[in-house]
């Protein structure tokens, strides 16, 4: 598949990496020659300098011949432009763009098929506020995905020194099976997908796979207290916190938003009935102290200013809150932050990069989540009647060394397989698997030609 | 540097040139030529060289190969490739001694075309259509060949694809690389059968033909007859040499763009404007200077013009007529067409016709510039603003060049050739053209120069190949330190 990005930031070269290496064939356009250079150095696309909102540049980049636009500059004037172009260029492209405003998102019948035709909208201001409400499901995890429209969670955490599970193996945890499955450890940066023999070491994530309606099992096995999480306190009341304080409306959680701008504040507190809103700086410690950081559940770092955030999750965790999240935009800072205590970042940008790739890779794969470091994935596929995998018992099936099956959802029910669970033709499963393994784990998957 | 991956890379370039024998090894079974051991030893030695690197590396692959690594790559790759090319001449007692079978190689390989050949007709059909296989690989690039044939080069090919290009911008014709490649070389297969169709419908024999061909499209010029092209003395085949040394000298972007935009896209690209227009001024010019003092007859004086133009400007290097003997007007202005060259990104040498242009608009702007000292001006070619950047390093590589060469002729006149000899002998191997003036002229050979020039010779043919920042770079301390 043919598919032109338009604009070389974070996420269209973070984009544009994935995709070269999924073996699609990629052009990037920007504005300028300096990320040009620097693509070209260092990814195997076609690198093209030039607006995307210039009908010249488009062509130059092949858009007549290409299946797919994805608008991924920061301005959302130029994404929807450079849609309106391309719907024009090539009746028949599909078109991804990404979107900010909430104003514009409002108007629905803008991205119809009469005027934009967008086909996709990637809003990772949104797309953020989920990721942040689903691990404040989970006190205490790094990572929650949802799975199949939020039946099953994959959730990641990390095993504290001294707790119970660490040092046992895998296949002691026998009176746990069928409710609730590991599916990758991450130790040391690398991802190993476990085997029964395998042992829980202190300091690990581990991704399990657990029904979302069975929550309370999972804080048993963890030893979380279920109480879980009752106190919130979010610095920053942007669009990303606005839309939290919104989001977290129906809950039964205490909310306070910190807000440097008073006119802004005032504004958060007509709209927001139940969050208290706070103005004043998030970095401020007295002002910290005042409202009772230390019994807090919950802080939510989401200024628009990232070293201020990090400022404010390090003081955070030092006056006692027991769990931070903090945005960070710019993707080189992940690995930097993590090194200095800040276990759990959101990323608008990376949020981007997700939805991008979930939408290109749609069809047989129904979604994708990478896991931390992006050396693993889980993948939720169809098993379709034809593929090798259907009718046997999953201990039968030939997988490829690093893959695993985490759950089979037929219709309604959700099982957490053990090895004499049989998969049905047009049943959902969840895979994890090492990055390396996916093309042989997609053979696998994929129709046996004979069949025809 | 990445040790590992260079000589990892070296070796499977090695077995790959060491495969490509088999054509040769089959043409002298066909032939009985005598040479089939000789071919056949070589071919073992060659794989097993490059086998023996290959699994020494094997351990610790899929290293992500920096531009340095590249650089490195291309460079070892092209003097291994030198290595691999002597065997079969060494082997088959063709060329015995290293230096004389080196020089073969490597100017076959940069297309060059020189050779230290004294009776060519002499030499076994399969060791001379290795000769023509050489400059055949070496014309596209045997480096992108590889990266269109191995599939596991990745984001690494462009590194390698950028140092061996001969071009001061390198661009795409498809997203991956290793499509670039492909195409590239599938147009290039393409032209190279039609040349061999054209030639058998005159009447020469598939095997001439075949060699001929090998010789034209990477504008090399060597040829299997001692004559060269004189030898058949046909102005059909003059004709259909010229057009296809034009076609190899033009621009392979465009033969592929050819196919989707028409013939067209010949006359709308700015630099194959320039290259055509100056091909016709310099064939008229010629053609009135030996008109009357060489030639009787318009036709043949235009016929012979044509050819040795066509011949020297796309630096092929092939022969009609002995054109020393031509009016020094006509000699200085082939000179200066061996320093134009071909068009940028085709198989051609010298200068290129993209930088001549450039360097010309540059310096005009620099004039500009004391008439309108705030003027805000860029240089363009075809309506496009060209970097600075670009412009820079192009006045780099023509100081660079201009230093060269004169260094080098400075060191082949201390070996004792005379004036025209050592200019023309630098020029004709930096700029990849062949036959020089002097003891080194078209119907000459190199056998003479002493073995220290040899090697100068070799490491200019080289330089004008990889265009000179390649081969330069390795030369810098800067470059090896960590």
């Amino acid at each position: 598949m043919k598919i032109i990005i338009v604009g070389a930031g974070e996420v269209g070269f973070h984009c544009a990496q994935k995709l070269s290496e999924e073996g699609q064939d990629v052009v990037l356009i920007d504005k300028d020659p300096e990320k040009i250079k620097r693509i070209t150095d260092n990814l195997d696309v076609q690198a093209v300098t030039g607006s995307g909102t210039s009908p010249g540049s488009l062509k130059d980049a092949g858009i007549v011949g290409a299946d797919m636009l994805v608008a991924a500059t920061d301005s959302d004037e130029a994404n929807l432009i450079a849609c309106l172009l391309a719907k024009n260029l090539n009746r028949y492209i599909l078109k991804v763009a990404r979107v900010r405003n909430r104003e514009y998102l409002e108007e629905k019948e803008l991205f119809g098929d009469s005027l934009l035709g967008v086909d996709q909208i990637i809003n990772p201001e949104s797309a953020m506020v989920e990721t942040i409400t689903n691990l404040m499901t989970v006190p205490g995890a790094s990572d929650v995905i949802d799975f199949v429209d939020g039946k099953i969670k994959l959730i990641g955490y990390t095993i504290a020194k001294g707790s119970a599970l660490a040092g046992r193996q895998l296949s002691t945890f026998s009176d746990i099976y069928g409710n609730l499955l590991i599916g990758a450890i991450i130790r040391d940066e690398k991802v190993l997908i476990p085997h029964g023999m395998d042992t829980i070491q202190a300091g690990d994530l581990i991704y399990l796979v657990i029904r979302s309606n069975e929550l309370n099992k999972v804080f048993s096995f963890l030893g979380i207290n279920e109480k879980g999480v009752r106190n919130v306190i979010i610095t920053g009341g942007g669009d990303t916190g606005g839309a939290l304080g919104e989001a977290l409306e129906d809950s039964k959680l205490h909310i306070k938003i910190i807000e440097k701008d008073n006119l802004r504040c005032t504004y958060l507190s007509e709209k927001l009935s139940r969050a208290l809103v706070i103005c004043g700086d998030g970095t401020d410690k007295d002002l910290l102290i005042e409202e009772n950081i230390g019994g807090m559940d919950f802080l939510v770092a989401l200024t628009g200013d990232e070293e201020n955030n990090v400022l404010m999750s390090l003081l955070a965790k030092e006056l006692g809150v027991k769990k931070i999240i903090t945005r960070i935009s710019k993707l080189s800072y992940i690995p930097l932050v993590s090194a200095i205590g800040i276990d759990t970042v959101v990323s608008p940008r990376l949020s981007a990069v997700r939805a991008i790739l979930q939408y290109i890779r749609r069809g047989k794969v129904i979604s994708v989540a990478p896991l931390k470091g992006e050396h693993a994935e889980a993948i939720e596929v169809e098993a379709l009647e034809t593929s090798d995998i259907v009718d046997k018992p999953i201990s039968k099936i030939k997988f490829p060394k690093g893959a695993l099956v985490g759950a089979v959802i037929r219709g309604e029910e959700v099982i957490i397989p053990t090895g004499n669970t049989v998969v049905e033709s047009k049943d959902r499963l969840i895979f994890f698997a090492l990055k390396e393994v996916i093309p042989k784990l997609e053979n696998l998957l994929t129709v046996k030609l004979d069949y025809f | 540097m990445n040790v590992n991956s260079v000589l990892r890379f070296t070796g499977i370039l090695i077995i790959f040139l060491g495969v490509s024998m088999c054509l040769p090894l089959a043409v002298s079974f066909f032939y009985g030529d005598g040479s089939s051991n000789a071919l056949a030893l070589s071919l073992v030695i060659s794989v097993g060289l490059g086998g023996m690197l290959f699994l020494l590396t094997h351990k610790n692959k899929g290293a992500h190969l920096s531009h340095r690594d590249g650089v490195a790559i291309v460079t070892f790759g092209w003097v291994a490739a030198g290595i691999v090319g002597a065997i079969p001449y060494m082997i088959s007692g063709a060329i015995p001694d290293f230096t004389n079978a080196y020089f073969e190689a490597i100017s076959g390989f940069t297309t060059t075309g020189s050779t230290v050949l004294p009776n060519i007709e002499g030499v076994p059909a399969s060791i001379l259509l290795w000769r023509s296989l050489t400059q055949w690989l070496g014309g596209m690039g045997i480096i992108v060949l590889s990266i269109a044939i191995l599939p596991f080069l990745g984001v690494g090919g462009m590194q390698l694809y950028r140092a061996e290009i001969p071009s001061p911008v390198v661009d795409k014709l498809k997203p991956r690389i290793s499509d670039t490649s492909k195409t590239l070389w599938k147009v290039y297969l393409f032209i190279t059968l039609l040349e061999i169709i054209f030639l058998m419908l005159g009447g020469m024999s598939l095997y001439d033909s075949v060699n001929h061909a090998f010789c034209t499209m990477p504008t090399g010029g060597f040829s299997p007859k001692n004559a060269s092209i004189a030898y058949y003395n046909s102005a059909y085949f003059d004709a259909v040499i010229v057009v296809f040394m034009m076609v190899a000298g033009i621009n392979f972007s465009l033969h592929f763009k050819l196919l989707s935009e028409g013939p067209k896209v010949f006359w709308r690209d700015p630099e194959s404007r320039v290259f055509i227009s100056i091909f016709l001024a310099i064939t008229a010019i010629i053609t009135f200077d030996i008109y009357g003092t060489v030639y009787d007859s318009i036709v043949t004086a235009f016929r012979y013009a044509s050819f040795q133009v066509s011949s020297i400007i796309t630096t092929t290097g092939f022969a009609t007529a002995d054109f020393e003997l031509w009016p020094t007007l006509s000699c200085s202005l082939l000179l200066i067409c061996m320093f134009l060259g071909g068009m940028a990104g085709s198989t051609g040498g010298g200068l290129k016709t993209m930088r001549v242009i450039l360097l010309i608009k540059h310096g005009y702007r620099e004039i500009f510039r004391i008439v309108h000292p705030h003027a805000v001006t860029t240089v363009k070619l075809g309506g496009r603003a060209v970097p600075q950047e670009t412009l820079n390093s192009i006045w780099g590589f023509f100081t660079l060049y201009l230093l060269l060469f004169v260094a080098s002729s400075i060191v082949m006149a201390m070996l004792g050739l005379d004036m025209v000899s050592s200019f023309s002998s630098v020029a004709a191997c930096i700029f990849n053209v062949g036959p020089g003036l002097g003891i080194v002229g078209p119907v000459d050979n190199f056998m003479g120069i002493p073995i220290i020039g040899k090697w100068v010779l070799i490491f200019c043919m080289l330089l004008g190949r990889l265009e000179i920042y390649t081969v330069l770079v390795l030369l810098t301390p800067e470059f090896w330190r960590k």
